[in-house]
């Protein structure tokens, strides 16, 4: 046991005992409350609870790593993973929160007048929230387990514990002010190592701007090496993977359940607008940071490690090689080791450059802390959307209608425990790598919800038949592309199996469109609903003709 | 409740949409238009990073961050245009919530 391991636990115990604290105190107590937390969260706050609710163990681990080790390639992460926000904020936010359901299945069912719809949505985000949260859960047991040298395995039924009892005391409103402080922690912790590296190495305090210089001389190094240069484009796939990654990317975040219900947590329609402004600033932090953080990890890594004795590497290097995610080797046995003959592993880079940088055992501790925060506040935000789908719109919509607030309430905390402890599971043996898991789930939520939930606030003329076949040929086509693509070796232009949204989204709009179109139009009131969504609140459209409100709650 | 003539309320609807063309079209150009033309983009500096790699590690990000302020502050000055009152909005968004 040493002074790290120590420094690190105090702070990562401070932290939770910081988001159990917050969640305790706001122990939910009515249905709506814990769902959607009132409805009265200010548009700031709820722009970092989203923040922290978006930026996951994959965000925060893997990003800058995957942008290192693929260059200008990785930067469709980037650009995906915030671009999508406009999709979201522009085209359906503030629409749904008009529309005024609790969950996305619910806007489903209700826009389209049918269970069936609402059902097979409500299994959609099940399968969405679940793929996602074995990612979550599986990079919180890495964490965990290398921080207290113990095995993954050990560290991923920690964090099933402590998400199972947060996420189901605590209800929405308790993880929206945990998620709040969540995201300060994880900002800091991530922009921290990046600012001393950036004085390390520059001398400059701003890393945004020093790194460009840095960029071009990696270029440099790699020219001398005789490889492709760090920010030559397309040199790990097509053009057309880079794009349709970014769509993917862009449309699953607009069909992202447990991103969507967030802004069901806003007053307004205005509020929904600002609230996801103000999200995509604090997201849009860390993302401006991830290529930063590459650039300066690779810079120290040619500069400083490659080149150095074999015999004298630093400590760093061995426990780091334990772990079998960085590969020294010298393979042409000149006793120096070659940056060629290291090698190293895209989730790691987060964790290490701050000790491969020598920043000191308070640094290294609080990225700890703050790769935890980000997947526990993802985790917790994807429990409470799978277990509303279940307890919401399966078991009180469609199943038991006359069943109790009480009793709803149970099978939520209930659905959740159990949903925690099934992901775990998995997680404990996960069927592929982090990033890899999350990718398909945007891919699906893109050929499932994108076009669902985008027909159905802007065409009146989209009907029940159209979305369920929407839906059902969207998810098909998305999984079928995976699997072809992943096992089959088949490939369009190039694009691989993390790309497989675009073509998902194209038949899930194609399907719902041609299906609509060749069958009855939907009942006038559900298009006059739809032409409602146009108008803010105050406008209220009924059978043709438009109403100003003068401010009286309707009966609800 | 007062009714109010459709063509206002459409006019409303078509000015909202107007900008929110014009958002996606930037959107579109600073992201998959870059990523298409980053070959010859790459020969062009910009403090220190070839263009297209700036354009998609922090350009494309900041134009997102400001197309979303810009619309949501637009988005207030059309509804004051139109003499839509947000604390209206509020008392009206509660009751109209579907409470089960």
């Amino acid at each position: 046991m040493d002074g790290q391991f120590i420094v690190s636990l105090a702070i990562i115990l401070a932290t939770f005992a910081l988001y159990i604290g917050i969640a305790v105190y706001n122990t939910a107590k009515a249905t709506s409350d814990f769902y959607v937390a009132g409805r009265g969260v200010p548009p700031i706050f709820n722009g970092m609870a989203i923040g922290a609710d978006w930026m996951s163990a994959a965000s925060f681990i893997g990003m800058a790593g995957t942008v290192m080790v693929l260059g200008y390639d990785g930067l469709a992460y980037i650009m995906g993973w915030t671009g999508g926000y406009l999709f979201l904020t522009f085209l359906l936010a503030p629409q749904l929160r008009k529309y005024g359901r609790y969950t996305v299945p619910e806007f489903i069912g209700d826009r389209y007048d049918s269970h069936s719809a609402r059902v097979i949505a409500a299994v959609c985000t099940i399968i969405i929230s679940f793929t996602y949260s074995i990612g979550q859960l599986s990079g919180s047991g890495v964490v965990i387990g290398r921080l207290f040298e113990i095995d993954a395995k050990v560290g991923t039924m920690i964090g099933v514990v402590l998400i199972a009892i947060y996420a189901a005391f605590g209800g929405m409103k308790g993880i929206t002010w945990t998620q709040v402080a969540q995201y300060l922690i994880l900002i800091t912790a991530y922009l921290v190592p990046i600012i001393f590296m950036s004085l390390q190495i520059s001398g400059n305090p701003i890393p945004w701007i020093s790194y460009g210089e840095v960029v071009g001389k990696l270029g440099e190094l790699d020219r001398e090496l005789g490889i492709s240069e760090y920010f030559a484009p397309f040199t790990n796939g097509t053009k057309w993977q880079f794009l349709a990654l970014m769509f993917t990317l862009m449309a699953g975040t607009a069909g992202l359940p447990h991103v969507i219900v967030r802004f069901y947590t806003v007053s307004t329609m205005k509020a929904a607008r600002w609230s996801g402004a103000w999200a995509l600033l604090f997201i849009g932090l860390l993302y401006l940071s991830a290529p930063a953080y590459a650039a300066f990890s690779r810079f120290i890594l040619m500069t400083q490690v490659a080149g150095s004795q074999i015999s004298q590497l630093p400590a760093w290097t061995k426990s780091w090689v334990d772990t079998g995610m960085l590969q020294v080797a010298d393979t042409n046995n000149d006793g120096i080791l070659q940056w060629s003959e290291l090698v190293i592993a895209n989730d790691i880079v987060v964790m290490a450059t701050p000790e491969i940088a020598n920043l000191g055992v308070f640094v290294i501790g609080l990225v700890a802390a703050g790769a935890m925060a980000a997947a526990l506040s993802t985790a917790g935000g994807l429990m409470i959307s799978l277990s509303s789908s279940f307890a919401h719109d399966i078991y009180y919509r469609v199943w038991k209608p006359q069943a109790s607030e009480k009793n709803r309430l149970l099978v939520a905390r209930w659905s959740i425990v159990v949903a925690t402890l099934f992901a775990g599971l998995i997680a404990l043996n996960p069927p592929g790598v982090i990033t890899q898991i999350v990718a398909w789930a945007f891919a699906i939520a893109s050929g499932t919800f994108f076009p669902a939930l985008v027909l159905g606030v802007w065409w009146k003329r989209s009907n029940t038949k159209g979305v369920i076949a929407g839906l059902l040929i969207g998810l098909a086509v998305t999984l079928g592309y995976i699997f072809a693509a992943k096992y089959g070796g088949f490939t369009i232009l190039g694009i691989i199996d993390t790309g497989a949204g675009v073509f998902g989204a194209a038949a899930g709009f194609l399907a719902n469109i041609i299906v609509s179109l060749s069958t009855e139009a939907p009942a006038q009131k559900l298009q006059d609903e739809v032409i409602n969504l146009r108008y803010p609140e105050q406008m209220v459209y009924k059978d043709g003709e438009v109403w100003m409100h003068d401010g009286e709650p309707k009966q609800g | 409740m007062k009714k109010i003539d459709k063509a206002v309320a459409d006019r409303y609807f078509r000015e909202k949409n107007r900008n929110i063309i014009i958002y996606f079209i930037v959107w579109f150009m600073v992201s998959y238009g870059v990523v298409l033309f980053a070959e010859p983009l790459s020969t062009i500096t910009f403090i220190g990073f070839p263009l297209h790699y700036y354009m998609g590690a922090q350009g494309a990000i900041l134009t997102f961050i400001i197309l979303l302020f810009v619309n949501a502050k637009l988005g207030d000055k059309i509804d004051q245009k139109y003499g839509i009152d947000e604390s209206k909005n509020e008392q009206i968004s509660s009751g109209s919530t579907l409470e089960h």
